[in-house]
């Protein structure tokens, strides 16, 4: 245990702990960098854990690259440790849209940013689904808005995945959704916003919309009967 | 030469040389192993800025102390981590140099006074400015390189060359995944097992 816990001092300072991992906040050759940490958990086989935890962290470090390739903006990855189990990205300066959102009204957030946000994120989403990139976790936490550009950088693509079947689009569409009604039903209808920009940058949104009203009727997963 | 310091109290010092006149020397010197003391040296009209150039050294650095460098020294490792492919050979002649190359980059893992001052000697050339990078590099030449291409372009050109450089570099172990061992699993792996065949309960449920 004393190994490590050495490094974990090594990768700087605790911002979050997830279910899946850690992130830390730290310095890669001179840059602020944040460092996402899978650990391995213990419970399971020690061969299907690596195994498992190895091809999360790849698929993870894969999708981000093909997200950034076409052209939605992601964090750079810096480096990746396949040992240690570490991805190392750049560090985003900036507030989530979910911290945006829940200020709206109150701190200077007008109708105005919040259109604007709404397109950068429908836009972004579009983009994803056209290349064959489901995000899987589309969250408002997720997203950020960086604060030298105003412009919208995605983050945690560890549930993502490469689809070009409507349907997982639609769930990925349906999770922003719940998401933005749990959250920031005081905004008024974001999500229309956004899928009126998703409409405008996807070229197959016809389908997905279509998808999305049967998933609204019955959820996220699927029946399986039978 | 100007020193940056890397991970694990380890540093790499970087000198850049213009009209260099000895590469044929220096080539010879390297291949044959006799280069004293040992430099690496990149083609630096493919070195848009000193970061990408920094990751890759921290990956030698990484798995140096892993032992598990895929060349035969720290310095050639730099050169081929910086390359952004896993073909050894194309990578050292790409990012390396040539007989008439005269714009050079030079690199040394934590070097002493001494040695710097050797390094120095080593090169006949004159020494610029670090910051001569971005104006002189060939952008086109690097556009050429291994999973750039596909890039798009958008934004601040020097900026996201070279962030895209350094995504790349980093990335290949990720693209190369089943080229990779992986020490750790060995372990384990008496017998090869081929995991991601097999379904366990629950792998099957939408």
């Amino acid at each position: 245990m004393d190994s490590t816990q050495e490094k974990q001092q090594d990768f700087g300072v605790l911002l979050k702990q997830g279910a899946e991992g850690r992130v830390f906040v730290s310095t890669f050759v001179g840059r602020k960098c944040v460092i996402k940490e899978r650990f391995s958990k213990k419970y399971r086989h020690p061969l299907l854990d690596s195994k498992l935890t190895l091809k999360r962290l790849n698929a993870e470090a894969r999708c981000m690259t093909k997200a950034r390739k076409l052209g939605v903006s992601t964090p750079v990855l810096y480096a990746m440790d396949p040992l240690l189990h570490t991805l190392t990205f750049e560090y985003v300066d900036g507030l989530s849209v979910k911290d945006i959102l829940l200020g709206f009204g109150s701190n200077g957030v007008n109708e105005e940013r919040l259109n604007d946000i709404a397109t950068q994120i429908g836009n972004a989403v579009g983009k994803l689904h056209d290349g064959g990139l489901v995000h899987g976790d589309l969250t408002t936490s997720n997203m950020i808005i960086k604060n030298s550009t105003n412009q919208l950088v995605l983050i945690d693509f560890g549930l993502s995945f490469t689809s070009t079947i409507p349907e997982d689009k639609a769930v990925d569409l349906y999770v922003l959704e719940r998401a933005l009604i749990s959250m920031h039903s005081s905004c008024g209808d974001v999500m229309e916003k956004i899928l009126a920009a998703y409409r405008k940058a996807s070229k197959q949104w016809c389908s997905t919309t279509n998808k999305l009203a049967q998933v609204r009727q019955r959820g996220r997963k699927r029946t399986m009967i039978g | 030469m100007k020193s940056f310091s890397v991970s694990g109290g380890r540093s790499v010092s970087l000198a850049l040389f213009s009209d260099v006149s000895n590469s044929r020397e220096l080539l010879e010197l390297m291949q044959s192993g006799k280069l004293e003391p040992e430099v690496a040296f990149i083609n630096a009209s493919l070195v848009p800025d000193v970061f990408p150039v920094l990751a890759a050294a921290h990956k030698a650095l990484l798995s140096q102390g892993r032992e598990s460098l895929t060349t035969r020294t720290l310095h050639s490792e730099l050169v081929y981590n910086y390359s952004g492919s896993k073909h050894i050979t194309e990578s050292l002649k790409r990012c390396g140099i040539y007989d008439d190359t005269m714009y050079i980059l030079a690199a040394r893992f934590d070097p002493s006074d001494e040695e710097l001052k050797a390094v120095e000697k080593l090169i006949c050339g004159t020494e610029i400015d670090l910051a001569e990078l971005e104006t002189r590099a060939n952008q086109p030449q690097i556009l050429k390189g291994p999973r750039l291409k596909s890039e798009r372009t958008d934004g601040s050109m020097h900026i996201m060359m070279w962030y895209r450089i350094a995504a790349v570099v980093l990335s290949k172990e990720s693209m190369g995944m089943k080229l990779i061992t992986y020490p750790a699993l060995q372990l384990f792996l008496h017998t090869p097992v081929r995991l991601h065949n097999c379904h366990y309960p629950g792998s099957c449920i939408n």
